[in-house]
């Protein structure tokens, strides 16, 4: 039997945002949009990887919306309008 | 009979490549044209120069706290707030300084991909081949027309278009709906090819 001391894991805090950067970009489920499309508009926007852009879009399609970007208010709001560019259903707001 | 869109060659030789025959060319064109009109309608101006265009539709020249003047007077259609949505949900004022800021440049670049691509299916080729711009262009312009149709169509939820096109079966083949599901159902075939074959990139 060890008698060594138990040691607690050390669990990372949810979620990666840093708290300088307050604000989010989130996309909205819509019933016109196609799930193909999305995936795309967040691959080619974001530079995001296929598995992550088609999680992103996953989370808006079940979920009814996904946070997919963060950062300060003016880069969320020109993601945004990136966003409504594509036709995509996307809004900005303070973290919460 | 249309042929979905399917890749085509290697690097600058790319194309994305669709065969659609006169009729659907012009369909789909003329869609593209009404909601080209809805974004600008015509009369709008236009200086020819998109670079200046973008920036001066992006300019506040009013200078003080008052709204542009609306480009359309009258009721605001329902299907311009699915192209230029609201960007915030809870802000009002926020929303309509984002819109204050960013309507005209948006406006304008969706008008710009719609009127590229309804001159591109103008071309008098059954053989509609993209090059990498002309098929994002195209891709983009073809998303504003579903979203204009959905909006006429009603459509709220995803279950919507299912509920719709199960009602139209018992509608005469000339009723208009059964006309505009059987357009857009079209439209979201052909995008979705188009998609597919980008996204393969």
């Amino acid at each position: 039997m060890s008698l060594a001391p138990v040691t607690e894991e050390v669990v990372a805090p949810e979620g990666d945002v840093a708290p300088d950067t307050p604000w989010v970009t989130i996309v909205w489920n819509d019933p016109v949009n196609l799930m193909s499309y999305v995936t795309y508009v967040l691959q080619q926007h974001f530079g995001y990887g296929r598995a992550r852009a088609e999680k992103l879009m996953m989370q808006v399609h079940t979920e009814g919306r996904a946070v997919v970007s963060n950062g300060p208010r003016e880069a969320m709001e020109a993601d945004t309008e990136a966003l409504h560019g594509y036709g995509l259903w996307a809004t900005f707001q303070k973290d919460s | 009979m249309a042929k979905a869109f399917r890749r085509s060659g290697r690097g600058a030789d790319r194309r994305f490549v669709a065969t659609l025959d006169a009729d659907e060319r012009e369909v789909v064109a003329s869609l593209m044209d009404q909601v080209h009109d809805l974004l600008e309608p015509p009369g709008h101006p236009s200086t020819g120069d998109d670079a200046f265009d973008d920036l001066v539709a992006g300019l506040d020249l009013t200078g003080g706290d008052e709204p542009p003047a609306p480009v359309d007077e009258g009721p605001r259609d329902p299907a311009l707030d699915r192209l230029l949505p609201s960007a915030h949900r809870e802000d009002d004022a926020a929303a309509a300084e984002f819109r204050r800021l960013t309507e005209g440049g948006l406006r304008h670049r969706k008008a710009r991909a719609l009127a590229a691509s309804a001159a591109v299916l103008r071309a008098d080729a059954d053989k509609v081949a993209l090059d990498e711009g002309q098929a994002r262009s195209f891709l983009t312009a073809l998303t504003d027309v579903r979203l204009v149709l959905g909006e006429r169509l009603d459509l709220r939820t995803d279950e919507d278009l299912e509920l719709l096109e199960r009602a139209a079966t018992s509608l005469d083949d000339d009723e208009p709906l059964v006309h505009v599901i059987a357009l857009y159902d079209f439209l979201t075939w052909l995008q979705e090819t188009l998609a597919g074959a980008l996204l393969r990139g």
